[in-house]
């Protein structure tokens, strides 16, 4: 009989954690309610059902079944949308059957062949170019991860991989669920492009960026010829090689998926603007911060913005020795959150994202200081809510407070654009999550950063299973054309790591430093070519030496080390 | 308050500045009582210059322009044709791709960057030209671009519009040296490793070509039924064997001078330029009878093995066996004193003083294709001048104005003035939060710029995407 009831309590859990709710209805009442689509409701009630909006609106009734939340005092925006991001996928993996032993040189290149074994392929295109890869495969499911998004009042993200030059197919996704198909929202969105290269081959410059893309382009719309061709008459014909690849390309050369190019300062926009203008893409830029540039450009060739809220500030520490910095870096900085005013003024449309900043807070943080230089406040709301919804194809389902869209809901106590905030609640696919007030920075950053298959709950576990990795290594970065060598300090505490890294180009703290099954991962920034470079490490550590991966937005380079006796 | 004022009255300067520029373009501009070095005719005492729309309309004593015509009197200085260098890698945000041994589908004119403050020096030398080039990492290098240093305009107006597409090639210890580069542990070398697989690479990368446009000319003429593909690596060495495009070849050897020009008479098309072509003189009669340019330093040799055979009487050698000679930079430093360069090559053998300014003007502007409009004094032509201080061979000059098509980029006087503005708004911004350093810890400070960067024939160099690496 008890071993029943227990059973019973199982399948119950079950049913919840399963992502559909049951009929299980809320209802948030007395609320100021913002549904961004029409007026806001300055004392009303949404009720939730199914996953759904089942009603809102001044005098909206609860349900009898409703679990209530009292809104006094409390704001309902629409769940906040960030459009591009990393979420859900892994941190990078870095393959931990490494060899054992060995020098650090062998270790970087066993790294190096490991990344590019992560992802076999029978296309005909080096890994970095291949057009038919969605990332919609690697996402993981499982709420934890999204933690602190959520804390931070995000209910749906763009999510895309971090390499390459198609970074992916990107695909929208509710930011809690246990399996995927519950959590994707739409896949694929658009095709991803950043103008990065791929060290060691073809294209290993800008130049060659530009012309493997316009090559690729000319051949799909050649592959999309010959298919149709092939298709009329077989006969007579040899038939078109199966190209994945190119396949994948022809709806974007045909102008009816969008491709998002990832392109921040001037000359990155202008060259992003020109390809789309040549190819005739459906081209959404994604960056821009340049974009108050080219309001005329955006607007005659009907280009949305993906405006990152990763707001440029002066990282490197003072010195007599230094060049002053560059003019045009000062205005650019200075420029930089002035730049959603100018798109909205001008009738640009846009959406923020997180632009690959550390802590998903100052996403926020940057949304507000947009609203003191220029931005209307129900423009910086619609900028996370429904103008990504509209740029993304979905607004018809999300975006706003309506009757039957998607029950994703953030509640903010207190004024969003003001000091004293605190997001009590967020809904997600009607799923309601409550925000514990001050958080352990478990999982910080975009990708929640959590601890992969663990449950998320960082390193405070069980630190006795964790490797102890304090010490001075000597490392070894394999940076493209110029490998760079220094050291690493890393300082233990239990499962935090505290430490400096100095390389050739210079020496920095380390961030988030945390110990990590076999290994360790931290996060520092670098002044390269006067801008400031910030960059994640993820290391396994064997025996006395540990190899892994220095990511940054300028792509992934191995890194390699020995700990010195 | 003072200060804010200060700012304030100095933006109104500017603005002013700004707005008599774009009302100047389309006006009149009078040069007055000048020493004008055409290039062509001479050089002409006390002469005025009137340009209409960006063209020279009139060259005479006593001129007058329509009223609101800018008018600069240059009385006691000297006038010349903007200098065009020929060689240059200055404004690219990439130069080299130098991954595969040809990257022909690769064009510099799609990395301009026009905030590059080397455009800005290089306007303050008097140069208003110049021919954007791939480095010489690979035998068949980009396509290259042709511009007029048009200083805070969007890059596509630097372009020249109507200027001959170009290409770069190259041959010799650059492309030796790339091909033994490795950029990733393991990556096996690049071919050719050798001079004479550089030459077969080239002859293949035509045979390809040939066949690639005889496959299209098939389709055309509907002999075959699938479309060829668009071959972006191919199609701008079609252009080059059907004469459209500009090959501007990197060598040093005379046997590989050549050796190139004989595979471009195999396939039936002309070298533009032989770019640093130290051992030219050499093969002076040769390369003049095979019509192709000589675009050379005026006495800089013997940084690395190649380079060592070398006379500063090249350039002598090469005018007087008839070879269209031009003295170019291939730097963002030496490209502000070319004037001085083109000097050099009357104290060497003794070229006459117009054929040596037309080493920097009219001659690099043939080499470009470009002579029917910009490179000497003439009327027709755009106005494209450099008012100086005094004699432009003169150790002790400077330009004092330089303007393209009418219109001054460059002023001495304004560059003063602006200092000024510059140094206020940058104090202004240094203010901002954002732009202050952090109180304590923070990244490492930006080192010390290296001041001489894209230094002579360093341009195979490892590209990591930053400036002029």
């Amino acid at each position: 009989m008890k071993s029943k009831l227990v059973l019973y309590a199982f399948a119950a859990i079950g049913m919840l954690s399963g992502g559909s709710v049951c009929g299980q209805s809320y209802a948030v009442t007395n609320a100021k309610i913002v549904t961004v689509s029409g007026a806001t409701i300055e004392k009303g009630t949404v009720v939730v059902r199914d996953g759904l909006i089942q009603a809102v609106g001044a005098n909206a009734a609860v349900p009898a079944d409703a679990q209530v939340f009292d809104g006094n005092g409390l704001t309902v925006y629409p769940g906040f949308i960030d459009s591009l991001s990393n979420l859900g996928l892994a941190p990078r993996a870095v393959q931990a059957a490494g060899p054992v032993g060995g020098g650090g040189g062998g270790q970087a290149a066993a790294a190096a062949a490991a990344a590019a074994a992560a992802t076999p392929s029978n296309s005909n295109y080096p890994a970095g170019l291949r057009p038919e890869y969605a990332t919609l495969e690697d996402i993981r499911a499982g709420d934890a991860q999204f933690e602190s998004a959520r804390n931070a009042g995000f209910t749906t993200a763009l999510s895309t991989g971090r390499t390459g030059i198609f970074t992916g197919q990107s695909v929208l996704i509710n930011l809690a669920g246990d399996n995927v198909s519950v959590m994707t929202v739409k896949s694929p969105v658009a095709m991803n492009v950043a103008f990065v290269t791929i060290p060691g081959q073809y294209p290993g410059s800008l130049l060659g960026t530009f012309s493997a893309l316009r090559q690729m382009f000319n051949d799909a719309k050649r592959h999309d010829q010959l298919l149709k061709m092939y298709a009329q008459d077989p006969r007579g014909m040899r038939r078109p090689a199966d190209d994945k690849s190119l396949e994948a390309l022809i709806p974007v050369v045909n102008g009816q998926m969008p491709v998002i190019l990832v392109a921040n300062r001037e000359n990155e926009i202008e060259r992003a603007l020109n390809l789309a203008k040549e190819y005739n893409l459906k081209a959404i830029i994604a960056g821009g911060q340049d974009a108050g540039k080219f309001i005329g450009r955006l607007k005659s060739q009907n280009v949305p913005v993906l405006l990152s809220m990763n707001f440029p500030k002066r990282t490197a520490a003072a010195s007599p020795d230094a060049d002053p910095e560059s003019l045009d870096l000062l205005r650019f900085r200075a420029e930089v959150p002035k730049v959603a005013g100018k798109l909205a003024a001008a009738g640009v449309k846009f959406a923020f994202q997180n632009g690959g900043a550390a802590d998903v807070n100052d996403f926020v943080a940057a949304a507000v200081k947009s609203t003191e230089n220029g931005l209307s406040k129900d423009a910086a709301i619609k900028a996370m809510t429904l103008a990504p919804a509209e740029i993304f194809g979905v607004s018809d389902r999300m975006g706003s407070i309506e009757t039957g869209k998607i029950a994703n809901l953030t509640v903010v106590r207190g004024d969003l654009f003001s000091a004293q905030k605190t997001v009590t609640h967020v809904f997600v696919d009607g799923k309601p999550f409550e925000i514990k007030a001050p958080e352990v920075p478990a999982g910080r950053g975009p990708g929640g950063r959590g601890q992969g298959a663990g449950a998320g709950t960082g390193g405070g576990a069980n630190p006795s299973a964790l490797p102890s990795v304090g010490g001075t290594y000597s490392i070894n970065i394999a940076a493209p054309g110029q490998a760079l060598t220094g050291t690493l300090t890393l300082t233990q505490q239990s499962g935090q790591l505290t430490g400096s890294m100095t390389t050739d180009l210079g020496s920095g703290p380390i961030r988030d430093g945390k110990v990590t099954q076999n290994g360790f991962s931290f996060a520092g920034s670098v002044n390269f070519g006067g801008q400031s470079i910030d960059f994640t490490v993820q290391a396994t550590v064997t025996g006395n030496t540990f190899s892994g991966t220095v990511d940054s937005p300028q792509g992934a380079i191995p890194i390699s080390g020995t700990k010195n006796p | 308050m003072k200060r804010v004022f200060t700012l304030f009255a100095f933006l109104m300067v500017l603005t002013a500045f700004a707005a008599s520029l774009t009302a100047q373009s389309r006006g009149e501009v009078l040069i007055k009582n000048a020493t004008v070095m055409t290039a062509v005719r001479g050089t002409l005492e006390g002469t005025d210059i009137l340009i209409r729309d960006g063209k020279i309309v009139r060259i005479g004593k006593g001129l007058t322009a329509a009223a609101g015509a800018v008018t600069f009197d240059a009385t006691g200085k000297y006038v010349t044709p903007g200098i065009i260098d020929a060689h240059s890698h200055t404004m690219l945000s990439a130069i080299n791709e130098g991954s595969l041994a040809v990257t022909s589908m690769t064009d510099v004119k799609e990395m301009l960057d026009p905030t590059d403050i080397t455009i800005y020096r290089a306007l303050a030398g008097g140069v208003t030209s110049a021919l954007l080039l791939h480095g010489s990492a690979n035998p068949i290098g980009g396509q290259s671009a042709t511009v007029k240093f048009k200083w805070g305009r969007p890059a596509a107006d630097y372009i020249i519009p109507d200027a001959p597409p170009g290409i770069k090639f190259a041959l010799g210890e650059n492309v030796k040296r790339s091909s033994q580069t490795q950029t990733q542990p393991g990556q096996t070398f690049r071919y050719p490793r050798t001079r004479m697989g550089t030459m077969e690479v080239i002859r293949d990368a035509f045979r390809r070509a040939r066949d690639y446009k005889q496959a299209w000319d098939d389709f055309r003429a509907k002999k075959t039924k699938i479309p060829p593909r668009v071959d972006e690596e191919l199609q701008p060495l079609v252009e080059v064997i059907e004469g459209k495009r500009l090959v501007h070849c990197h060598g040093y050897r005379s046997d590989e001078h050549l050796n190139i020009l004989k595979i471009a008479e195999e396939f039936g098309f002309r070298i533009g330029t032989l770019q640093h072509a130290l051992e030219a003189y050499k093969i002076a009669p040769e390369v003049a009878k095979h019509g192709a340019g000589a675009s050379i330093f005026a006495d800089s040799w013997s940084y690395k093995l190649e380079a060592y055979d070398n006379t500063p009487y090249n350039a002598y050698m090469l005018w007087k066996a008839g070879v269209v000679v031009s003295i170019n930079s291939d730097s963002d430093e030496r490209m502000r004193r070319l004037n001085l360069d083109a000097a050099k090559t009357m104290k060497y053998g003794g070229v006459p003083e117009e054929e040596a300014l037309k080493m920097i003007t009219l001659n690099p502007a043939k080499q470009l294709g470009i002579d029917k409009r910009t490179g000497s004094i003439e009327q027709g032509k755009d106005g494209d001048i450099v008012i100086w201080n005094m004699h432009p061979f003169s150790p002790y000059s400077h330009p004092e104005v330089t303007m393209i098509e009418g219109e001054v980029f460059f002023d001495i006087g304004r560059d003063k003035l602006n200092r000024q503005v510059l140094a206020k708004e940058r104090e202004e911004l240094e203010k901002l939060e954002v732009n202050r350093a952090p109180g304590s810890g923070g990244t490492p400070p930006a080192r010390p710029a290296e001041r001489r960067v894209a230094e002579r024939d360093e341009a195979d160099r490892g590209e990591i995407g930053g400036n002029n690496q």
